[in-house]
């Protein structure tokens, strides 16, 4: 299996497929298993095959599994008691979410009566707030938007130190939909992000914000790709 | 044309909650397998002719798709494509494992007998045909020899390594090796026309 050659393209192709298909022997398929490790080619040359072979896969008819296996994933990776395959309740919407979520909205609630009843104020401001936290609950973000404004104001209250060359992309979570890039915010401070429409518009059927670690300047491809850091419920306070 | 309206909904429907398994929401993910473990358990259990077997790679493959929901790639394959190519290299990578460990097991050491398959289960060619759903695959697949389709076909439903395939087949090893290559190559080459992977 030497690949240095020059017909590697060709050799390369060669053993790809046939990994692909299993026709491989056992330690030939584990030595380019290992060479696909270091070698981003080799990977690449196998992922092609993969996907051309698997949408030849229709043809096997489905078979249900049994409840245990997916009882087994839940357990192996933690998740919450709620989620089972037969219950649609959103993740947001789950005892513990809200619980943690309260903590945080009470303090900010009496921030915002503050300045709600701030003598001189005609018009009483309309805002809607997202604090978003991870799972320890503790906030590390809130999101500001004042009703009939284009302007989200994200500050960053505590989250973790942003590695170089990463940067935190905030997410819309719409009911039913992928998640929607707001934009990549900063690791600090006070960051602004316009918003195309008004906040009702925007967030009609946005009920949860999330922040997920991206590469520098966030995701490529509009979908997220890193993983998600923080995650809050959206509140008007109207 | 009702039947092509179906896979793109649930591809549709499969991609969203991938994107949402992403970012880490749980129901997305029960969603995800409430609504692909069926098709995927089917694949795993052909490949391995094993029920415990097949549950332990279905179980693998979706603890490893919450942990790379993010290195799905919409803009190259369909979910389903992605999420079966994970199934079936483990389904492989489990079946290698067992021929190099050197225990075999005995023909009436049968785990599998709670497993039984319908019958007048369709051959490998004819679930390959019957797979190949999209008119430009199908067109592929039917362009093949007999002799190559029938070694693909085996190989793939069947997970035969190219040794098992000579001996089912009883050619000779290096014809079985060819008609494998030269039925890929034909493949490669008729897919990619038909612009079937996008990169």
């Amino acid at each position: 299996m030497n690949l240095s050659r020059p017909d590697r393209p060709q050799r390369l192709d060669a053993l790809a497929s046939a990994y692909a298909l299993g026709t491989l022997s056992p330690r030939a398929r584990l030595r380019l298993a290992g060479m696909a490790k270091v070698d981003g080619a080799v990977a690449a040359a196998i992922r092609d095959w993969e996907m051309r072979l698997a949408s030849l896969c229709e043809g096997a008819a489905p078979i249900t599994p049994p409840p245990r296996v997916w009882t087994a994933i839940a357990t192996r990776l933690g998740l919450g008691a709620a989620t089972s395959t037969g219950t649609n309740l959103p993740w947001w919407g789950r005892v513990t979410f809200w619980r943690s979520f309260a903590l945080t909205s009470f303090a900010l609630a009496m921030a915002f009566g503050v300045t709600l009843f701030t003598p001189g104020t005609r018009v009483p401001e309309q805002p809607i707030v997202a604090v978003l936290a991870g799972p320890d609950a503790k906030p590390a973000l809130i999101a500001t938007m004042m009703r009939g404004e284009r302007t989200l104001t994200v500050k960053v209250v505590g989250a973790a130190a942003v590695p170089a060359g990463k940067s935190l992309e905030l997410w819309m979570l719409p009911k039913d939909l992928p998640p929607k890039s707001l934009g990549v915010i900063p690791d600090s401070g006070v960051g602004r992000v316009a918003l195309p429409a008004p906040p009702d518009v925007v967030l009609a059927n946005v009920p949860a914000l999330a922040v997920s670690l991206e590469v520098a300047g966030g995701s490529p491809t509009g979908a997220p790709q890193g993983p998600v850091l923080y995650t809050g419920a959206v509140e008007r306070f109207y | 044309m009702a039947e092509s309206a179906k896979p793109t909904d649930r591809s549709v429907r499969l991609t969203a909650l991938m994107a949402r398994v992403a970012l880490g929401d749980q129901d997305a993910f029960a969603r995800l397998y409430q609504e692909s473990s069926a098709h995927l358990y089917g694949v795993a259990v052909r490949i391995l002719k094993d029920g415990a077997a097949a549950e332990e790679v279905l179980q693998e493959a979706f603890v490893n798709v919450w942990h790379h929901a993010g290195s799905y790639e919409a803009a190259k394959s369909q979910p389903m494509t992605w999420l079966a190519a994970i199934v079936r290299n483990r389904c492989l990578d489990q079946l290698r494992r067992r021929e190099l460990d050197t225990v075999t097991m005995t023909a009436d050491d049968d785990d599998g007998k709670e497993f039984d398959l319908p019958s007048g289960d369709p051959t490998p060619v004819e679930m390959l045909l019957a797979g190949a759903d999209a008119q430009s695959v199908r067109a592929c697949v039917d362009a093949l020899d007999a002799g190559q389709k029938q070694a693909i076909a085996l190989a793939f439903y069947q997970g035969l390594s190219h040794a098992e395939l000579a001996d089912h087949l009883r050619q000779p090893l290096g014809t079985v090796k060819s008609w494998v290559r030269r039925g890929l190559e034909r493949l490669k080459s008729c897919l990619d026309r038909a612009g079937y992977v996008r990169n």
